[in-house]
């Protein structure tokens, strides 16, 4: 069901079968207005500053051979903005003030303000539901309702069947407005676990697997029917990030990290970009702050503390950590310098990157325990603030006005798991996120990281962009960083490639 | 007999609600609940997981939680899943069917293989193939189970590819096949988590299978019947087997747990949408309804293997059908 999807999966599969009224270009740019694409609307303008038209075409059918009307775009802003059906995307529409049909193919929004994402905002999270349908459902049972379970949408496939811990089948829309897609069915196979995920692709069983590990990149480049396909963008980050407040009791300062003289010490001793080439490969990113590579800012020059181990070891030094009794590690006033990296058991790329980053401040005579817990515990942990340095990792919106979500002051006891506050950066954030223009936004964007950069709030390592594994006879690929899935129904196989599954028959 | 199996039944309620309120219990103390799982991710708010919380009651007292999961259980409801959106019930009912085809097919070669490998054994001690099946036995005895699977698939269907990989059936070309093969297409996906699960058992019933024949074939009444002149094949498998049979006939009951917690590995490793791997997929989810639900059923699934096998015992043993009689 659109509205409360939440995995990756569910949120690719809603993808294919429910369309939005356009969606954002393959590079993610939330403000590049001109490369987005219609989908239910044929066009949209700006009928003033904080009024957006769209006009919804004509020919779009709902795949019960009803006709798709502006009163469905009001009903589906209805239900994703009742605090009732509890959809993840309501915080993100909350700068709408309101959804209006004008005739059966016109619907306005009209926005509190004026800001460069407007667009975005209006689009991307909104898959248009059918109120024929869904008008009866109560708004507390969209979540379970069967329609979730067979659902009824206007996108390029329609949804087949959906076998529980198995399969899931999407066959291509004949009547579809868009053109049947080339692949006439899409079958999602669940796996128990990423390397039976693997195993399948290597067996030829599948053709498609999402993230390939290094080790997994190595074993499909050796495979001839396989090919690897770098994604577009990606909208992930992962960083390390300092606890300000101690673990056993927030209230309090953090004997350690509260000093952002040491924070930055120990930033400068990790050197982030080996750390990333090891375990992400070569073609591996680092982090330039909070930032993943799909924001449309991350191109711009925003750099985190150089790493520098002498400037480290000097700077440990003027802060009176010193190896006194000469065990390897430094100390000060009989307290050695100590602490945890709390990170999730099930993450192999964190593991390896904590590893090595232990090693390297273990060369700078610090003393670090990796903290290995199961995944309930560690969000338990992050939530309580019981931790010394927690290892994150950031997977959302391809907007940057999501860095207010997880590093402002407003985001402690939610995503701010550091509880990093300094109201300089909170300031030239909402500056960003308000600026009526995207200069004036790119110049308040360059100070807020600027000031958490300075701060080292964390230390930020993989922006990589990663790679699929894909059979060669599929063509036109292309993977979104949002959606692996998303250009799908523009992917074909040549007749002289197909092999037996692709002509069996739906 | 029928006052037995009338008192193991009622035991066997009592089992049932001390594992129902011994795993409510657990999950509650385990950190998380079914809506921390996809929390990590910065797309939902921590206003929205509250409201979805709200709308599961999961904001309620653990008591007046473990009230209503009690009553519902006693109505024969299982809970609702929250990972996949539907009666616990429909989750499991779904999955039921293969767990207990893998568990019977694991059990069938289990018993099968390890039968006649130990009865092989144990009439021809001390050879070179006595010594050759022990040797092998013990090292699949001592390999883990889920290393066994990853191997499989490695070997038979990345390099080989003689045969899936994972899955139940082919969701590509399944609805499409004929009836025969519909058959064919599961048996080759049931066959490398089969003999996965199969084997490490037949290692250990073929060792039980040896000692028991050892010990059967120095007896007298083995010794009179070779007197008698009877054909070697007719002492081994009319009078020796058959005596011999009994203690492996009492490991049928042990199995069964055994093999249920080794279809959770199994069915992980072949990704076969079974029980096991529901309730690992449920644990990892925090998925309360299911945990508890798949843990009761194991628990029932035990209570009666147990009980099949005293049955079964009583039946191909003589002298408690005697007893039983007198």
């Amino acid at each position: 069901m659109p509205p409360v999807a939440q995995s990756d999966v569910a949120r690719s599969i809603v993808d294919l079968v429910f369309l939005k009224l356009a969606d954002i270009g393959p590079q993610l740019n939330t403000v590049d207005t001109a490369s987005y694409v219609p989908k239910l609307a044929s066009s949209w303008t700006f009928e003033d500053p904080r009024t957006l038209v769209f006009t919804l075409n004509t020919q779009a059918r709902w795949h019960d051979g009803m006709p798709v009307t502006a009163a469905d775009v009001v009903f589906s802003f209805a239900v994703y903005r009742d605090t009732l059906v509890a959809s993840p995307a309501r915080p993100r529409l909350s700068r709408i003030d309101s959804v209006t049909a004008r005739d059966a193919s016109t619907v306005a929004f009209h926005f509190a303000k004026q800001y460069p994402e407007q667009l975005f905002d209006a689009v991307y999270h909104l898959w248009i539901i059918p109120e024929h349908l869904l008008d009866t459902v109560p708004r507390t049972a969209f979540v379970s309702h069967p329609f979730g379970r067979a659902p009824i949408g206007s996108g390029p496939y329609r949804f087949a069947n959906w076998v529980a811990g198995q399969s899931l089948e999407l066959q291509g829309d004949p009547d579809f407005v868009g053109g049947r897609p080339g692949i006439r069915r899409v079958i999602w196979r669940f796996a128990g676990s990423p390397d039976a995920a693997l195993s399948q692709l290597l067996s030829g069983e599948a053709d498609l697997f999402r993230y390939l590990t290094p080790e997994a990149q190595q074993q499909v480049e050796e495979d001839e029917d396989l090919t690897r396909v770098p994604y577009l963008s990606s909208t992930i980050y992962n960083y390390m990030v300092f606890n300000l407040r101690r673990a056993d009791d927030v209230n309090r300062p953090h004997p350690l990290f509260a000093d952002v003289r040491l924070r930055r010490a120990i930033t400068m001793g990790v050197d982030r970009e080996a750390i990333v080439r090891a375990v992400d490969g070569p073609a591996g990113a680092t982090a330039g702050g909070p930032l993943s590579p799909a924001y449309w800012i991350s191109g711009d020059d925003h750099v985190q503390l150089p790493f520098d181990s002498a400037g480290a070891r000097r700077a440990l030094g003027e802060l009176g950590w010193h190896d006194s009794d000469g065990d390897g590690i430094l100390d000060r006033s009989g307290t050695m310098l100590s602490f945890g990296i709390t990170l999730p058991v099930t993450s192999t790329q964190r593991r390896r990157m904590a590893i090595i980053a232990q090693e390297q401040l273990r060369r700078l005579g610090i003393d670090v325990r990796l903290v290995e817990v199961d995944f309930g515990t560690f969000l338990e942990q992050a939530d309580a603030g019981a931790f010394d340095v927690l290892f994150g990792s950031y997977g959302g919106d391809p907007s940057p006005s999501a860095i207010a979500e997880v590093w402002s002051e407003a985001a402690i006891g939610g995503y701010n798991y550091g509880r990093y506050a300094n109201p300089a950066f909170d300031r030239a954030v909402t500056h960003a996120i308000d600026a009526t223009d995207l200069a004036s936004a790119r110049a308040f964007w360059a100070e807020a990281l600027g000031i958490i950069n300075e701060d080292a709030a964390a230390i930020w390592l993989s922006a990589s962009v990663p790679l699929a594994g894909v059979h060669r006879r599929l063509q036109n690929v292309t993977i979104r960083g949002d959606n692996a899935t998303a250009t799908l129904p523009e992917w074909t196989v040549p007749t002289a490639a197909m092999i037996t599954r692709d002509q069996a028959a739906p | 007999m029928i006052r037995y199996v009338g008192a193991r039944l009622l035991h066997a309620v009592g089992i049932v609600f001390l594992v129902a309120t011994i795993t409510f219990v657990l999950l509650q103390l385990a950190p998380g609940d079914p809506l921390t799982r996809v929390a990590e991710s910065t797309l939902i708010s921590r206003d929205v997981i509250e409201q979805q919380r709200r709308n599961f009651g999961l904001d309620r007292p653990v008591v007046v939680q473990y009230g209503l999961y009690l009553g519902n259980l006693v109505r024969g409801d299982l809970g609702y899943s929250f990972r996949e959106h539907r009666p616990a019930w429909h989750a499991i009912r779904d999955r039921i069917g293969n767990t207990v085809l893998l568990a019977a097919a694991g059990l069938t070669i289990m018993f099968a293989l390890g039968i006649a490998a130990g009865a092989w054994q144990g009439a021809h001690p001390g050879s070179r193939g006595d010594t050759a099946i022990s040797v092998l036995t013990l090292t699949v005895y001592s390999t883990p189970v889920f290393w066994l699977g990853v191997v499989f698939v490695l070997v038979f269907a990345e390099g080989l590819q003689w045969l899936p990989a994972t899955g139940a059936t082919d969701p590509v070309t399944y609805g499409q096949l004929s009836a025969l093969g519909r058959a064919w297409d599961r048996l080759t996906h049931l066959a490398l988590p089969a003999i996965t699960l199969g084997l490490a058992g037949a290692a250990t019933t073929a060792r039980f299978q040896r000692a028991a024949m050892l010990d059967v074939v120095s007896q007298d009444y083995i010794r009179t019947a070779r007197a008698k002149g009877l054909p070697e094949r007719a002492v081994l498998v009319r009078h020796a087997l058959r005596t011999a049979l009994l203690p492996t006939v009492t490991l049928f009951g042990l199995a069964f747990p055994v093999l249920l917690s080794g279809t959770v590995l199994v069915e992980t490793v072949f990704s076969w949408p079974g029980m096991g791997k529901l309730t690992v997929d449920a644990i990892e989810a925090r998925d309360y309804a299911v945990v508890t639900g798949t843990a009761i059923l194991a628990a029932i699934l035990v209570v009666v293997g147990n009980l099949l096998a005293d049955v079964l015992y009583h039946l191909v043993d003589p002298r408690t059908r005697e007893a039983s009689v007198a």
